[in-house]
């Protein structure tokens, strides 16, 4: 134990000292970077996302490369969208369980600008780990694949990289919404691994049932993982209603957790 | 400055408080007073816009604590010493939280000497102590060099090192003019640290005085009196209000007459006195006499 000091001592000024946005999202970083959690999560979805760009390079190579070169980069998200969603989650549900949410919100009483600052900079933390992960993959797997990326033809390359990058971010405000919504971490996360894992496998299953239930297949194409395929399949031409369905399934939940943080007591 | 005004909170039918009006002014400790489930930490939660009040308003330094624009410099609050991320070392947490306001790692470093824990602060706040984690969350608190200091049970798991340590503190806080809310079960803790004290009982202030009124409002002061002749000075005493009763041979606890009458009686009769102390009441009988009512979790009294 250490000893206290005997007398206070003056602070230094605190007239400069202000609470601004740019301040928040200073702290939201400080935050979801001091957590062993986020390093965990970053880690588990790079090994997963590099080891299975590997594993598809290394078996599609002696076929004759007949799989899109992007695919081979962008097929592991069907995995690593749910420790994408996850850490979403538990960054919101963390601090609810711990009692950090009162701290957070008594240094920043606007509710709103705390759900926005979480929400920009994990949002970033996870496009700046995908965009790693992305560059490592190709490099990786570039001397396993006999066609290489075409980087002439964005719409083959870039585009559906920098989309999938973006559908990442998307995955991850998906878990920031519902764990804001739901304050409990494995409240969240099953909502997240729901809506991303099991819902497209039980709207796929009614595709054996006969053509009354077709509606219901129809509409897994509304899902988020679905509409991540469209935006990131290569060459893709019509990107507009993928793209307003992914935007829904982040702002919904973004939305819902917004209000449930406004009038709820924390 | 923090001025409550009929505040209330309804959990479904039930009221955890119950349109309560108070001041707290600058320039002295203000003790919160009350049993379990007064509703001090709701009140304390309100005033910091955790919770919104079902009635009434709560400002601090006249605004809202919502509409304050830079409220760590406006108001330290120590909530629950476990308002912390548990997986976040004590000083990262700290950085986080100044971060918000801007405010730079020398004052990060210089809230972790003042409070102490500056051999822990790189470890990670969940394996702290109840008082280690109680240190930070003062040290969290300081962290804008507030004007107003809202603290929960502050003392709560220190050792009496600690103790003392807070004690000193809010009161050279509050003699710098700063304004002190601090709440504390520890009787004797309060009549030593606290100026001005609010009792709540069952959502409502049963109290609101300044400590020595308090006590003397609600409790009785007794006298020892020890003398040769007890029993000849009882009989001359002849005071209906009076209530005498014996201690041992030779001495009596006597109430409702001041020290002088019984001093002035004994001169004249020339009855010696070996003792005549009056012993004044404390402030855990005044708060007892307060709150007998409005305990909600009332122990049986052993026979």
């Amino acid at each position: 134990m250490t000893a206290l000091a005997a007398a206070p001592r003056r602070a230094t000024a605190s007239a400069a000292h202000r609470l601004s946005f740019a301040h928040l999202l200073k702290s939201e970083a400080i935050k979801i970077l001091t957590l062993r959690s986020t390093w965990w999560s970053l880690g588990v979805t790079a090994a997963l996302s590099v080891g299975i760009s590997l594993l598809i390079a290394l078996a599609t190579s002696g076929m004759g490369g007949s799989m899109e070169p992007t695919n081979v980069i962008l097929a592991p998200t069907q995995f690593t969208m749910l420790v994408a969603g996850i850490l979403g989650a538990i960054v919101v549900t963390g601090e609810y369980s711990t009692g950090m949410i009162r701290s957070t919100l008594t240094a920043e009483p606007r509710r709103g600008a705390v759900l926005l600052a979480k929400a920009i900079i994990v949002a970033l933390t996870m496009m700046a780990t995908t965009i790693v992960i992305y560059v490592a993959a190709i490099l990786l797997t570039a001397p396993l694949l006999s066609t290489s990326i075409d980087w002439a033809t964005p719409g083959d390359s870039i585009v559906p990289l920098a989309l999938g990058v973006v559908s990442m971010a998307c995955f991850t405000l998906m878990g920031v919404g519902f764990g804001f919504l739901l304050r409990s971490g494995a409240g969240a996360i099953a909502v997240t691994v729901g809506v991303l894992f099991v819902l497209p496998i039980m709207l796929s299953l009614f595709s054996i049932a006969g053509p009354d239930w077709m509606w219901v297949v129809e509409a897994g194409k509304y899902l988020p993982v679905s509409a991540a395929g469209s935006l990131t399949r290569a060459g893709a031409s019509d990107l507009v209603e993928p793209a307003l369905t992914m935007a829904g399934w982040v702002l919904a939940p973004l939305l819902l957790g917004w209000i449930a943080l406004r009038s709820r007591d924390a | 400055m923090i001025v409550a005004d009929n505040l209330t909170k309804r959990y479904g039918d039930k009221t955890a408080v119950d349109g309560v009006s108070f001041t707290v002014t600058p320039g002295r400790v203000t003790g919160f007073l009350g049993p379990n489930g007064a509703g001090k930490s709701t009140t304390m939660r309100m005033i910091v816009g955790l919770d919104r009040p079902t009635a009434g308003r709560v400002t601090v330094g006249g605004q809202e604590y919502r509409h304050l624009r830079s409220p760590l410099t406006e108001v330290g609050v120590l909530l629950d010493a476990k308002a912390i991320h548990t997986g976040r070392s004590a000083r990262n947490h700290l950085r986080a939280m100044a971060a918000t306001h801007g405010i730079g790692r020398t004052r990060v470093d210089e809230v972790i000497e003042l409070t102490g824990i500056g051999s822990v602060a790189s470890k990670r706040a969940g394996g702290f102590s109840l008082g280690m984690g109680q240190r930070l969350g003062i040290a969290a608190a300081l962290l804008g060099d507030p004007h107003t200091l809202i603290l929960d049970e502050p003392v709560n798991g220190l050792d009496p090192e600690g103790v003392r340590w807070v004690r000193q503190f809010v009161r050279h806080l509050a003699a710098e003019g700063r304004t002190v809310l601090l709440s504390s079960h520890l009787m004797s803790e309060m009549s030593q640290t606290a100026d001005h004290v609010i009792v709540l009982g069952r959502g409502r202030v049963l109290a609101d005085a300044p400590l020595p009124e308090l006590v003397r409002t609600w409790t009785t002061t007794t006298l020892l009196v020890r003398s040769p002749r007890l029993d000849e000075l009882v009989t001359a005493l002849e005071i209906p209000d009076a209530t005498i009763s014996a201690v041992e041979p030779g001495a009596a606890q006597i109430t409702g007459i001041t020290p002088e009458t019984v001093g002035d009686i004994a001169a004249a009769r020339g009855i010696p006195l070996y003792e005549l102390s009056p012993r004044i009441g404390s402030l855990e009988d005044a708060y007892l006499a307060l709150t007998d009512d409005s305990v909600e979790y009332k122990t049986k009294e052993i026979a």
